[in-house]
């Protein structure tokens, strides 16, 4: 197996692109999983991002740089893929079942909140998947998506709450 | 007066196991690079033959260099000014985008209060309040 | 004569008028003012009329939620959101909350939704006002236990199209086996 460069430089756009793919690919494809909860769809949408990291590979300087690049192009492509498919909102019972966890305490309640978040609105939904899959801070979500900071927290904010009321109303008793 | 602030600390971490990192279907990597090398990483552009090699006369260049040179300057702060007008523009734009969206949030804010208000009233009580309203 | 009575009688007019035409330049009371030296973060935008029309034609037509507001604000007058964030509960008092309620009243503005909650103390108050039976502005009181948030909308307003610009949560009443116990658990909890 090709080794990573241990400086965060990246020597040569040739080498080594399969370990980049291998290295950041759960990344890439979860982002797209939690956000269109569905597999498939997911998968596609994570390969056209590698190949397009493929194309701009020689533009990248480095490997944050390339991190940030793959975040942003996912999330951007994520977005636009929603809304040419045009999906309609959907009832909680009706949400698409994400692959479940196998190692998970909770399966049961891991995928009702995974059918919560999947109903939320676009922008709100990757602000949340950015902030919980990749733990990244409100100011590096908002370079991200180009959003102003100010929204990103009220994005959060808003979303956590509704989570909140509906995960206490139907599961109250768990989480209190 | 603490349980708000561990309901959000549970929610929290239910939120980040939920939303964890999946493995990706086995022969991921097999199949982006599979494609990856069906498709050129960089287009190479066909051969020409050089259109500028009139601008060899110095006379050509000089007159060239002024007329670029000046339509640069006005075209640069021209530039400028768009780019102001426009960074400007995209500022207003966000703040607009802001205010409607804190509005919007707040009316949802209420709808949901409404409808939980209308949610956690008895099944028999509801039908009793719906068959009064329409007699 | 006859003049200078018309002219006081117009100045006596607008005198008792007055409220009503500076009804929409609603300022906040001093106490709510002063919020802003102790909140984590505040938020004021302003804007008048022109100013939205301005604004509007940088929104751009491939962003749905940006088609919708450019909708929204094309026959508004102005938008004023006042929006405080504070670390800590009790950061202001209900009184200075009802002070700035209390200029909501009848027969201008009409209360359309009250809601007080106990249970999470998120109190949300809607006025509405009406010129010839159309709608004329909007106003928004939402007192949160670490928030508080105005909003003075003049014009003519989609309420239904503004609450979607807030987040279509989408998430819909729950009508399948709700636990009526959990959620009556959940009703009487004391979370305080």
């Amino acid at each position: 197996m090709a080794s990573r460069p241990a400086n965060n430089q990246l020597d040569s756009p040739e080498l080594g692109f399969a370990e980049i793919v291998r290295h950041h690919q759960s990344m890439v494809f979860s982002i797209a999983l939690h956000f269109l909860a569905d597999r498939s769809a997911a998968e596609e949408l994570a390969q056209d991002v590698f190949l397009q990291l493929h194309r701009t590979l020689p533009s990248l300087k480095s490997e944050d740089h390339m991190k940030f690049w793959l975040r942003k192009v996912t999330a951007h492509r994520c977005i636009d893929y929603q809304r040419r498919r045009r999906a309609p909102q959907i009832s909680l019972e009706d949400a698409p079942e994400p692959v479940a966890s196998t190692h998970s305490a909770d399966p049961f309640l891991e995928r009702r909140v995974r059918q919560l978040i999947a109903t939320l609105p676009e922008k709100p939904r990757m602000v949340v998947i950015l902030r919980y899959q990749e733990d990244m801070s409100p100011e590096d979500i908002a370079q991200t998506l180009a959003m102003p900071l100010a929204t990103v927290k009220s994005h959060l904010q808003r979303s956590l709450a509704i989570l909140r009321e509906k995960m206490t109303r139907t599961i109250g008793e768990v989480l209190i | 007066m603490n349980q708000p602030n561990e309901d959000m600390k549970r929610i929290d971490e239910l939120m980040k196991t939920a939303l964890r990192r999946e493995e990706v279907p086995s022969g991921f990597a097999e199949r982006v690079l599979a494609r990856a090398e069906q498709r050129p990483a960089v287009t190479l552009e066909p051969e020409r033959i050089p259109w500028f090699h009139f601008f060899s006369r110095p006379l050509v260049r000089w007159a060239a260099f002024t007329a670029v040179t000046a339509s640069l300057i006005a075209g640069s702060l021209h530039y400028r000014n768009v780019r102001r007008e426009q960074a400007k523009g995209e500022a207003a734009k966000q703040q607009l985008m802001l205010a409607l969206h804190i509005a919007g949030s707040k009316l949802q804010l209420a709808r949901s209060k409404v409808n939980g208000i209308q949610t956690s009233q008895p099944r028999r009580e509801r039908e009793t309040n719906r068959s009064r309203s329409k007699s | 004569m006859r003049s200078i009575n018309q002219k006081s009688l117009l100045s006596v007019f607008l005198l008792l008028a007055s409220p009503f035409l500076r009804a929409q330049e609603i300022k906040l009371p001093p106490d709510v003012e002063k919020l802003s030296s102790t909140a984590k973060e505040t938020v004021e935008v302003k804007m008048d009329g022109p100013m939205l029309r301005w604004a509007s034609k940088f929104l751009s037509a491939e962003d749905p939620d940006e088609q919708k507001a450019a909708k929204l604000v094309q026959s508004l007058k102005s938008i004023y959101v006042r929006n405080f964030e504070f670390d800590k509960e009790g950061a202001y008092s209900s009184a200075e909350v009802q002070t700035l309620r209390s200029q909501f009243s009848p027969p201008e503005w009409s209360r359309v939704v009250g809601v007080r909650s106990e249970r999470d103390g998120e109190n949300v108050d809607v006025y509405f006002r009406l010129e010839n039976e159309k709608m004329a502005g909007i106003v928004i009181i939402s007192a949160e236990p670490k928030e508080l948030t105005f909003v003075n909308i003049v014009g003519p307003i989609e309420v239904d199209q503004l609450a979607d610009l807030g987040g279509e949560f989408g998430i819909p009443r729950l009508k399948t086996k709700p636990s009526s116990n959990r959620v009556a658990k959940v009703e009487k909890g004391d979370h305080k």
